[in-house]
């Protein structure tokens, strides 16, 4: 009987033109945009490693030069995309993807596309993760909200219930047409999706596959989520239009009053400092120190060398004290960063706690939490590559201030050779596992996981009172 | 006219087992009493249609027996088994006909009634077979095909009672079914009954139509502010009696 039922609904919306037309545009939309973010995915991933390898290239081509101003000469690390950046492209545009590692400084990311865009291209900049997450879900209302108050007001539910069948079974029956209705849009999209992640280089991320197939999932419990809401008050509702105005109110709130009551809360409970403020206070504090890190003093230096290698002169020493105050120089400017930008992102980190908190109120912002998390596009593994990369500029600096150090005596002229370009290693970044994602992701995965089984059980409760007029 | 008793119910059905049958049943919405103390009991092959006016329960019972009520005390039993315990074995043996029956309007009569008997447990019914049920019901069969939408309200009925021959079901529950219809709609839908009734199929009709009760009823109950008042058999008076009967209870 659930089959039947299942089948004259599925049928009722594939034959319904006004649901037909929806579903063709929001198809197309997610095809789209699933193609277009792969191509600009696809791009972009080219131009970084074309502008890693030339960055490489110039690092290695230096010529003859002193390590100090070779780690002023700096170098280019760009933020690999992940695999399944195409889906959602998250922060990134905001945050930008690249970084300029160099010495005494821990530089602001760069390439920022938002930054370039115009008004209105942000407003159009329609990913295939804004058509999942805000699209389908309308469209689920549009096919669902009728489904048990439209057969209450036409009357055919006192019928179809007094053939035998139970409540919950013609609601069942009902849910999975719609679902089967549903497939007809999203399978196709998730085969382009599929062939994309097969075709596409996949980046350094773990098993992108396994990471498509857990995002697959998350968006196919958000879809089941808003089912069951929009049939447990369709079973609810006195009239399908109450159906409709309540479920279109949900999604108000859901996409667009969540998501930006969120911010502002966020904001309002974890304030950061603006950029200017922010780049005044490392300022300052570069300058004169703060809570105990103070800047290293050069007589200090030469003075605690002179007696660690007892002879009288720094020309005598076996080290050449620059080299020694430059590298004690970046470790006290490393300490200033640990410190700023430590709290930075422990606020971003307390921020995005609140979005996700919040997500008991609009499910919405636990799938695009873990949406963004599984497309490596999230703060976390933004903050993740930035430490890497600040990571292996101290490491660089460590190397050039080293070989100064050792290679050089105090006052002579060195230059170093291409070889220690060569040594460098180039940074080798490793994106964090699938585990370390859902790890992070526990709180969006339980609340997301709660609005599942809360919608069902509603559905399962209203269904079973479901008046038949 | 007698005292309203299920056991003598029985006995006019010739002595066999109450299909339909109402103990004590009552129903209260709130502080209002829809339905008091119903005794009633509808042998294979009967046909009871409850007479009242508007609010004097008739639509309340048959909602009770059909489960879409829950009584507030008694019992209403199919076939033996109480409804609000045996929901589905019970809707399995009844069929339903309201006073209009609402089918689905971009559907044809025959793709509702393939619907409605495959919900029904006759899913192995052919097309060619569920058409021919259809006639039976007396649809035109070159209306069979054509979309319920094109449907005179008394296409729809039959299209309903089609549904109640396709499930072959043990009793049929009929509310105001002839209201609206044309006279020669309504004495075909009567033919219907009657037919149904040859089968041995149990009916309980609520109707305001006197006439059509003493026509097709084997036995006419007359309710009043949710209480059975009377009942006798249509064999036992004439159509003025009925009419004067009913009218007397009706001014008491």
């Amino acid at each position: 009987m659930i089959q039947q039922i299942a089948r004259k609904e599925f049928s009722d919306v594939v034959r319904d033109g006004r649901f037909r037309w929806c579903s063709i545009l929001v198809g197309a939309l997610l095809l789209i945009s699933l193609g277009h973010g792969w191509v600009q995915a696809r791009e972009s991933q080219q131009e970084h490693a074309a502008a890693q390898a030339t960055a490489r290239e110039h690092w290695e081509s230096q010529g003859e030069k002193n390590p100090h101003s070779a780690a002023h000469y700096g170098i280019y690390a760009f933020k690999p995309r992940l695999a399944l950046s195409f889906v959602d492209e998250g922060v990134d545009p905001y945050t930008g993807t690249s970084v300029w590692l160099e010495a005494h400084r821990q530089n602001d990311f760069l390439l920022r596309p938002a930054q370039d865009q115009t008004a209105a291209q942000r407003i159009g900049a329609l990913t295939a993760a804004d058509v999942l997450q805000h699209l389908v879900p309308l469209l689920i209302i549009l096919l669902t909200f009728g489904a048990l108050a439209t057969e209450r007001e036409r009357g055919t539910l006192r019928q179809l219930l007094a053939t035998g069948i139970g409540r919950r079974e013609l609601a069942l029956g009902k849910a999975l047409g719609i679902a089967g209705a549903l497939a007809l849009l999203l399978v196709p999209a998730a085969l382009v999706g599929s062939a994309a992640l097969v075709v596409g280089s996949p980046g350094p991320a773990a098993s992108p596959l396994a990471r498509g197939g857990v995002l697959a999932g998350i968006y196919l419990a958000y879809f089941a989520a808003f089912l069951a809401l929009s049939l447990a008050v369709s079973a609810w509702a006195r009239s399908a239009r109450t159906a409709l105005v309540v479920l279109l109110g949900a999604w108000v709130v859901n996409g667009l009053v969540a998501p930006r009551a969120a911010v502002d809360l966020s904001k309002w409970l974890h304030p950061t400092p603006s950029a200017v403020e922010f780049a005044r206070t490392i300022e300052s504090e570069m300058a004169s120190g703060v809570d105990g890190i103070s800047r290293p003093d050069r007589t200090a230096v030469t003075e605690r060398l002179l007696t660690r290698y007892g002879v009288e002169r720094v020309e005598d020493l076996p080290v050449n004290e620059v080299g020694v105050y430059l590298q004690e120089s970046e470790e006290f400017g490393n300490q200033i960063f640990d410190r700023n930008y430590g709290a930075l992102w422990d606020t971003f980190e307390r921020q995005g706690l609140v979005h996700e908190t919040l997500a008991v109120v609009a499910p919405l912002l636990a799938v695009r939490a873990l949406s963004m998390g599984l497309a490596g596009t999230d703060v976390e593994q933004h903050r993740h590559f930035a430490v890497a990369a600040e990571s292996y500029r101290r490491d660089l600096m460590r190397r050039m201030n080293g070989d100064l150090a050792e290679n050089s005596r105090t006052g002579e002229v060195y230059l170093a050779g291409p070889e220690l370009w060569e040594e460098t290693p180039p940074l080798q970044y490793a994106a964090p596992t699938l585990g370390w994602v859902l790890g992070n992701r526990i709180l969006s995965l339980l609340v997301l996981g709660t609005w599942l089984v809360g919608t069902i059980l509603a559905a399962a409760a209203r269904v079973r009172r479901t008046e038949v007029g | 006219m007698d005292t309203p008793d299920p056991r003598r119910a029985a006995e006019l059905g010739n002595g066999r087992k109450p299909l339909l049958e109402a103990r004590g049943l009552s129903k209260n919405y709130g502080a209002t009493q829809a339905l008091d103390s119903l005794d009633l009991a509808i042998a294979p092959g009967e046909v009871y249609c409850l007479l009242g006016p508007n609010g004097a329960g008739k639509t309340t019972t048959i909602n009770l027996f059909l489960g879409f009520l829950a009584p507030t005390s008694g019992q209403a039993l199919v076939a033996g088994l109480d409804v609000s315990t045996h929901d589905r074995e019970t809707k399995q043996r009844i069929a339903y006909i309201p006073e209009q029956v609402m089918l689905y309007r971009n559907l044809s009569g025959l793709e509702n009634l393939e619907y409605f008997a495959a919900l029904s447990g006759r899913e192995s019914l052919s097309p060619e077979r569920l058409a021919d049920i259809l006639v039976e019901a007396g649809l035109e069969r070159s209306a069979v095909r054509h979309r319920v939408s094109a449907y005179s309200k008394g296409m729809r009925q039959k299209v309903g009672i089609a549904i109640a021959i396709a499930k072959e079901a043990d009793a049929l529950l009929l509310d105001e079914p002839t209201s609206g219809l044309d006279p020669q709609a309504s004495n075909e839908f009567s033919e219907l009954i009657e037919r149904l009734k040859d089968r041995g199929v149990g009916v309980l009709m609520a109707t305001h139509d006197l006439f059509r009760a003493k026509e097709t009823g084997t036995r006419v109950g007359i309710m009043r502010y949710g209480r059975l008042v009377t009942e006798m058999g249509t064999d036992e008076i004439g159509h003025a009696d009925l009419e004067r009967i009913y009218l007397e209870h009706m001014h008491d």
